[in-house]
């Protein structure tokens, strides 16, 4: 079930998309009102998350993904 | 072109020249009141209600000042608490007897037949945060933060640092971060020499454990609705990594965990771990669609998939509510085992603690976000169900075990409060 | 990224003897030039425009829904109750739509939905427009001030006033702070209170409107007063071999014809030549006869 692929080369396309591809729908300065909401964000309630991160950490194998990390406990 | 002053205006532009006078006139008002200072100071708190069903019960609050100043800079300063009590698993096999086991903080915890053994703690934990956000140029910024905590058999000190970078008009921004902690871990009553019968102690009563971690991360806005981000980690942990209460069960021929002899887990010295992250935020009309999907993969032979969904919708008078999906699905780690046969070789490492196992879970969440009337802070209220479940009845059981379920479901409530004013 | 997608703070900076302050707000890349040597004041004084600004975007946007325009909507046809600023600029809206014979409506913006401007051939059906039409039209309100009554399905959207009313509101806070010459521009729309301390006017350059950023259409040197641009450029469909512009007449539900792509007004304040500028538009091809005829200083592009 679980799929191998080389994880860092498909990292390095994805990063090149990103930081590359699809330039030509760039967003006008006049498109930007829904991006200024707070809601717009990766993470709306971050100290939410972080309790969120302690919990799952606590209880699963696995850590990271999102920031560095903060913290450690005694608990993995 | 010029403003010429001698031609006269004509009607439609008297009028238009009167209204919009009439307009700023009124809206000076407003402005003036509005000219006090803008906010210098975030308070945040949230606290947390956990409950395993029949074993933990954590509260944990935590609460952050932040200063902001003008330019964009900012301070904060965070305390955190967790009281924790209830029962972890010991690692034991559950047996179709009763079973005794010691633990290594001296108490005595029996568990009834057929369930599996755990061993009652209780703890408390104080954590100190300190940390700050410095703009650069307007296109950049650095932050970075320090941390400290302590319980009775585990501190934590490290710090941590970010950059990140907007390009192309602030559509897209890289960001790159590190960390760095070292812990030191004590045993109440000692260190128990691993995999061992649990009798010898090492010399030492406290052992470090250094991790270090790097990430990256690029986001982009797609459109004026869409964004998204690639995020990756990768994490080094070197030092004493072995849970220092665990064990692992000896089984006999027909399956029984021996009742005399047990073996201490053990756990390699180092363990590195990497994660790849994807994540997409997609505005709707009003509500906002939440997907990210990780990717983890470790040296110790865990891999793990996680599926997070959430959905805002907004709500009228500025509340709003999110369900919230999150799948999880881990691979067991190369040493897990669920005991190990009684004389036969002891491998190198072992665990069976369930958290390396073959493990999935469900989380299924609903937050709420309100105001008050007259009130300037905003609040959430947050109810989430987890479902944790492994696979009981591995290929590898031995007699007895075969009818036991060695991994059965967990359950877990939890409710999050949330708070936030600016003043 | 900031915490925000799109939402970066003030950044101040020296450019030759002036202080340049730019921040975002109303969807714009705003900027505030300030005449002054001490980085003091500048700070203070584009703190001051700034706030502004956000306090005017967001107490008419038609995105949040604390906001005036919020509270209108969900009142869903049962009167509301407004405050004095929010009765002047209905005022205005309510003559703007007067001298425009109705073409200047700011209850149009529903007829936004059934059309589509992406260069494309779709242009929506009769049926559609109807549609659309039963929620459009200043008339099918009641503004008794201060009373004002929208009735349910229909929507109100100020962006035709917003910008310009911001960028004089943000100046008379400045003239009312300091002695300094500044110049205000927020997306464009722009306002200059003088020449500077060298004499020298303040030199402005009017945008390509289809090179938004990239190409400058023409310049023009402003000692004082208030400059608005609007146009037809950007966004569009095409329809029987013509090219038909995004901006609507709420009285057919179809596009004005033959707006022209951009126009500039110069006046005494902002507002009048965002107003003056618009109403051009609106007239199609009789945008600059309408402009001679009020004795204007315009360009058309």
């Amino acid at each position: 079930m679980i799929v191998r692929v080389r994880p860092l080369a498909l990292l390095a396309i994805l990063a090149a998309a990103l930081l590359g591809g699809c330039a030509a729908t760039s967003v006008k300065p006049w498109d930007r009102d829904l991006l200024a909401q707070k809601r717009m964000s990766f993470d709306p309630r971050p100290m939410e998350s972080a309790i969120d991160e302690h919990i799952y950490f606590s209880k699963e194998g696995s850590t990271g993904g999102a920031t560095a990390g903060g913290g450690g406990c005694g608990c993995n | 072109m010029q403003l010429s002053p001698t031609r006269p205006a004509t009607a439609l532009r008297l009028r238009l020249r009167a209204a919009a006078a009439a307009l700023l006139a009124a809206g000076a008002v407003n402005a003036a009141r509005a000219e006090t200072p803008a906010a210098r100071w975030q308070f945040d708190a949230t606290g947390l209600g956990y409950v395993e069903r029949s074993r933990t019960v954590v509260i944990e609050p935590v609460a952050r000042i932040t200063r902001l100043f003008e330019s964009g800079q900012s301070l904060w300063l965070q305390t955190t608490l967790d009281a924790m009590t209830g029962a972890s698993p010991t690692g034991a096999q559950p047996s179709g007897r009763v079973q005794t086991v010691t633990s290594a903080s001296g108490t005595v915890s029996t568990s009834t037949a057929n369930q599996v053994p755990t061993a009652p703690f209780h703890d408390f934990r104080g954590a100190l945060d300190l940390g700050g956000v410095q703009p650069l140029g307007g296109i950049a910024s650095i932050a970075a933060s320090g941390h400290y905590s302590r319980e009775k058999d585990y501190t934590s000190r490290g710090g941590t640092g970010q950059f990140s970078l907007d390009l192309d008009r602030h559509l897209i921004t890289v960001t790159v971060g590190g960390s760095l902690y070292r812990d030191t871990v004590t045993p109440v009553g000692g260190i128990r020499v691993p995999l061992s019968d649990g009798t010898s102690f090492l010399p030492e009563g406290a052992l470090p454990r250094r991790t270090s971690e790097g990430s990256a991360g690029i986001s982009r806005v797609l459109s004026r609705r869409w964004m998204v981000s690639l995020n990756g980690s990768r994490t080094h942990e070197e030092g004493y990594l072995t849970e220092p209460y665990k064990i692992v069960s000896l089984i006999e021929g027909d399956g029984t965990p021996s009742p005399d002899s047990l073996l201490t887990e053990g756990r390699p010295g180092t363990r590195n771990r990497n994660a790849l992250m994807a994540s997409s935020v997609y505005h709707l009309t009003d509500d906002v669609l939440y997907a990210s999907y990780r990717y983890y993969w470790d040296d110790w032979g865990v891999r793990s998939h996680t599926l997070d969904l959430k959905y805002h919708e907004e709500l009228p008078l500025h509340d709003y509510l999110v369900p919230h999906l999150r799948l999880y699905t881990q691979t067991r780690a190369d040493f897990f085992v669920f005991g190990l046969p009684q004389g036969g070789a002891v491998p190198r490492y072992a665990t069976s603690d369930l958290r390396l196992g073959p493990l999935h879970s469900v989380t299924l969440g609903l937050t709420y976000g309100f105001t008050l009337p007259d009130h300037p802070g905003e609040f959430t209220i947050r109810g989430e169900y987890i479902h944790q479940w492994g696979d009981g009845h591995p290929a590898s059981a031995i007699g007895v075990q075969q009818q036991l379920d060695l991994f059965p479901g967990e359950d877990v409530y939890t409710v999050t409060g949330g708070y936030t004013l600016r003043f | 990224m900031s915490e925000r997608a799109g939402e970066d703070p003030i950044r101040i900076e020296r450019t030759g003897d002036l202080f340049a302050a730019r921040f975002t707000a109303m969807a714009s890349p705003c900027e505030v030039l300030l005449d002054t040597d001490v980085r003091a004041e500048a700070f203070a004084l584009a703190g001051r425009a700034r706030r502004e600004a956000l306090r005017i975007e967001r107490k008419f946007s038609r995105y949040r829904t604390d906001s005036v325009v919020g509270r209108i909507h969900a009142a869903r046809g049962r009167p509301v109750s407004v405050d004095d600023e929010t009765a002047a600029l209905l005022d205005l809206a309510a003559l703007c739509h007067q001298l425009s014979q109705g073409r200047f409506d700011i209850t149009s913006g529903v007829l936004r939905r059934a059309w589509v401007f992406d260069g494309g051939e779709h242009v929506p059906s009769p049926e559609r427009i109807a549609e659309a039409l039963v929620h459009v039209g200043w008339d099918k309100a009641s503004w008794r001030r201060p009373v004002f009554t929208l009735p349910e399905g229909m929507e109100i959207d100020f962006g035709g006033l917003g910008k310009e009313y911001a960028v004089d509101g943000a100046a008379a806070l400045l003239a009312a702070a300091s002695r300094r010459a500044f110049l205000v521009n927020f997306g464009g729309d722009l306002f200059a209170s003088g020449p500077r301390r060298d004499g020298e006017p303040w030199a402005v350059g009017v945008d390509d409107p289809e090179a938004t950023g990239e190409r400058v259409l023409y310049r023009v040197d402003l000692a004082r007063g208030g400059l608005a641009t609007s146009g037809d450029a950007r966004r569009f469909v095409r329809w029987q071999g013509r090219r038909l512009g995004h901006l609507l007449d709420p009285r057919t539900g179809w596009p004005v014809e033959d707006a022209p792509r951009s126009v500039s007004v110069l006046a005494p304040t902002c507002l009048e030549a965002g107003m003056l500028s618009t109403l051009a538009c609106l007239h199609g091809p009789g945008a600059a006869a309408f402009l001679e005829a009020q004795g204007a200083e315009y360009r058309i592009a």
